[in-house]
């Protein structure tokens, strides 16, 4: 039988180190692709997760009781909104644009097309054009919008789960969700196909 | 519900937004209506673009040991923050610390407070923000600060972002460097290019980049993070120069962080704060020009007008905004081909302690790979041995080899764009419109040829023209409307040479070579009574039709098989020239829609009928 996420973070807090690795398996992806939402890059994303498992491991004895999940959440929202406040402010601009925000794309790009035997590079060039227009409309949101977005569409948590991750209440999550679409009504590129 | 739905309404609806009851009311609106649906429908499509950056990511095998390996390392320790008795004795000797400590910088700030609160001051509000971030750098400047007997208490008391710069006491910078931080956070600011040059060598797929960028440092140790994922960037190239302030600020090293794949952090030492303009080069590859032409002929065929333009072709994974491009004519060689070395995971093959590169290990257990100074960059560097081992040579072949042409102003040329320049354009070139006929290389076609030369007397000669394609248009009538007339490839033209465009073959010349008469005479005979020698006589009649409407200069070039031949010809109104040994040319006008013919007779000696001509 699957041992909960509770029991799993009390058993690393007692010196059960693999406890806290199978946290890790359980939810590192799920973390890693929000970070990467979040940040636009892997390589920004894995220093994130690092960073917020190691706040993970630091304060795993604070945890009390609430679901393990949100809580995660809530530590990975803290360490992305804190590193992207910090990159605004230092306004660090690669000299590589395209490694903070295309590289995903054309990893997933080179994904279909190993997997697709009926793939189409102009179709796909157009479709790796159309997830950057996504990824930079998404990215110009402030860092609390795009929480909110990604916790909601992307990790598909309930608005209260949402809340319970942001600290605020639901009406709020709500708010931020609702002026996130309002923003990416405008902003999103018009797919006439839409998507497969 | 009066009217129709708006935006907002559809937004809450589609992603549940509204009350339960104004769900209810939507969707009892939208069943009537098929307007708001067809609205609704179009929202949901916008909104299916969010799905392009829905990706299943996995986290690699190697991130989950090393955070794993952290988390047993901290582990450990933290099981005694629970045993009551050790927490209060770690409560107790925390307190007598911080008292120790008080009393320490109380004395210290009744000598020299002053000095403390001005650090404190001139500290900027985003240094302190690097405080939140235990970076190793901190770290470290906070580890040697506390070694009393060099710094003092004092090291402790300076502001984070002093450890983050490596100042440990007032204005003393660490000799020590610090790491290479962990995440991008404590990074120096890296704003836009000033400006940046290209210089493509086309022929080794080779563009040296030299960008400029004002710079915010921070007096102390810097670091500054340059990437090049997703591009061809040579990064054994890469160089970084201050501009100004030279003597107070030193490029230490260049760090490849060993996780972190296609990141290079250079770390520099300055002994100012504030912006100092950096020169950066390197090579990159995927960057290329072509150059290609456009002549048209004027009506009367006697002039062209010449246009040069230079195709700029970016594959090099990066943007280049308002950069003035430099186009290198001529050949060079390299070692390395730079796309290769872009995409190698260490810039210098497999790190190896032989070859003086250093591994460390950070706060978290990851390697550091650290080389002692840049390769290619100041030769007096610590890696001076390294230099010599690996520098990349371009092995020039002699600059009178090479041509720069430098495209005037500026251009931005977007990764995977290409460009079209112009690189220059001159009006009414003297041009020679000849039609050739050689039946031993083009069969019965005649070929159309336009020439000129590369030199001033036809407006051109400033520069060599380099290799690229021509396309020969003509004005077909007085509204300006041109007509194709063919395009060919030319080679790289020094000034002062000439050059004739082929232009492929001409609809409207003919030559027909017709044989009048072929007699054979002079036979030789050996003592056995073969033959061993002997004459052959051939007249040809060669008929030249134009049906153009401009009158035709036409050379006709005639292949005898043999050196041993002999021409009679007595048409004034044709010029004839021995060409090689085994050809004869003939050059005529012909005039507008007419048709011309000469005749010659051509005698040929075989065998020991050759001597003949010898004597």
């Amino acid at each position: 039988m699957q041992q909960t996420d509770e029991s799993l973070i009390d058993a690393y807090c007692r010196g059960d180190r693999d406890a806290f690795v199978e946290l890790m398996r359980r939810y590192g992806d799920s973390v890693l692709g929000y970070l990467m939402r979040m940040s636009g890059s892997r390589e920004q994303a894995e220093d994130l997760f690092q960073e917020t498992f190691k706040r993970v491991y630091e304060k795993a004895h604070t945890f009390r009781g609430a679901r393990f999940r949100n809580w995660l959440f809530t530590i990975a929202t803290r360490v992305a909104i804190d590193s992207l406040r910090g990159r605004k402010r230092f306004k660090l601009i690669s000299l590589d644009q395209r490694a903070d925000c295309g590289g995903d794309i054309d990893d997933r790009r080179e994904a279909v097309a190993v997997m697709d035997t009926s793939y189409n590079p102009s179709s796909e060039a157009i479709k790796a054009e159309q997830a950057e227009q996504v990824r930079r409309a998404v990215a110009k949101l402030p860092e609390k919008q795009r929480a909110t977005l990604v916790l909601a569409y992307y990790e598909q948590l309930s608005y209260s789960e949402v809340a319970n991750v942001m600290g605020c209440s639901v009406g709020t999550v709500k708010t931020q969700m609702f002026r996130a679409l309002r923003t990416l009504a405008k902003s999103l590129p018009d797919i006439s196909e839409g998507l497969q | 519900m009066n009217g129709h739905l708006t935006e907002r309404d559809l937004i809450e609806y589609q992603f549940e937004l509204a009350s339960d009851a104004r769900q209810k009311e939507i969707a009892e609106h939208l069943q009537d209506c098929s307007i708001c649906r067809e609205h609704l429908e179009r929202l949901k499509k916008k909104f299916s673009s969010l799905e392009l950056l829905r990706q299943d990511v996995k986290v690699s095998e190697n991130l989950v040991r090393q955070v794993a390996e952290q988390a047993g390392k901290a582990a450990q320790p933290r099981f005694i923050t629970f045993r009551k008795a050790t927490w209060f004795s770690s409560v107790a000797a925390v307190f007598i610390i911080g008292l120790l400590l008080m009393t320490i910088y109380l004395g210290e700030t009744k000598q020299g407070g002053g000095e403390v609160i001005e650090t404190f001051t001139r500290q900027p509000a985003e240094e302190k923000l690097h405080a939140k971030h235990e970076d190793m750098a901190g770290r470290l400047a906070v580890k040697k600060a506390s070694e009393p007997a060099r710094m003092g208490a004092r090291g402790l008391l300076g502001t984070a972002g002093e450890r983050a710069a490596g100042i440990v006491a007032g204005d003393e910078i660490m000799e020590k460097p610090p790491f290479a931080p962990a995440s991008a956070i404590e990074l120096v600011t890296l704003p836009r290019r000033e400006n940046v040059q290209l210089t493509i060598y086309n022929s080794a797929d080779m563009t040296l980049v030299r960008e400029r960028r004002d710079l915010t440092l921070k007096k102390g140790w810097n670091w500054l993070q340059f990437m090049w994922a997703n591009t061809l960037i040579d990064p054994t190239s890469l160089n970084l120069t201050p501009l100004d302030q030279a003597d107070k600020i030193d490029v230490k090293q260049l760090v490849f962080p060993a996780r972190l794949q296609e990141v290079g952090r250079w770390l520099i030492r300055s002994e100012i704060n504030g912006r100092v303009p950096f020169e950066i080069t390197y090579f990159t590859s995927g960057l290329s020009w072509r150059a290609f032409y456009m002549g048209t002929l004027a009506r009367d065929e006697k002039t062209m007008r010449l246009e040069g333009y230079v195709r700029v072709d970016n594959g090099s994974g990066e943007d280049y905004e308002d950069a003035q491009t430099r186009l290198i004519v001529g050949k060079v060689h390299i070692l390395d081909e730079i796309a290769e070395l872009a995409r190698r995971r260490y810039p210098y093959g497999r790190p190896s302690l032989q070859l003086g590169i250093h591994e460390e290990f950070d706060s978290k257990g990851r390697r550091v790979e650290q080389i002692d100074r840049l390769f290619w960059g100041r030769a007096a560097g610590i890696g001076g041995r390294l230099n010599e081992l690996r520098r990349k040579e371009i092995i020039k072949e002699g600059l009178s080899e090479y041509f720069l042409y430098t495209i005037e102003g500026t251009e931005t040329i977007p990764d995977k764009w290409g460009k079209r320049l112009l690189s220059f354009e001159a009006d009414d070139i003297p041009v020679k419109s000849l039609y050739k006929y050689d039946q031993q290389r083009w069969g019965d076609d005649v070929i159309r040829y336009v020439a000129f030369a590369n030199d001033e007397e036809h407006k051109l000669g400033q520069t060599p023209i380099p290799n690229g394609t021509v396309k020969i248009y003509s004005r077909a009538d007085e509204q300006g409307y041109l007509s194709y007339v063919g395009g060919t490839s030319i080679k790289y033209i020094p000034v002062d040479e000439e050059i004739e465009l082929n232009l492929g073959p001409a609809r409207l010349a003919k030559v027909e070579p017709i044989l009048i008469d072929f007699t054979t005479d002079n036979y030789v005979f050996d003592k056995d009574g073969n033959i061993t020698g002997w004459d052959e006589t051939r007249t040809w009649r060669i008929e030249v039709t134009n049906t153009k409407t401009l009158p035709i200069e036409v050379e006709i070039t005639r292949g005898f098989e043999t050196a041993y031949w002999k021409l009679q010809f007595s048409d004034t109104n044709v010029s004839y020239e021995k060409h090689d040994a085994t050809h004869a040319r003939f050059k005529l006008i012909v005039s507008a829609r007419s048709k011309c013919s000469f005749e010659y007779t051509v005698t040929t000696y075989h065998g020991v009928r050759e001597e003949v001509l010898a004597k």
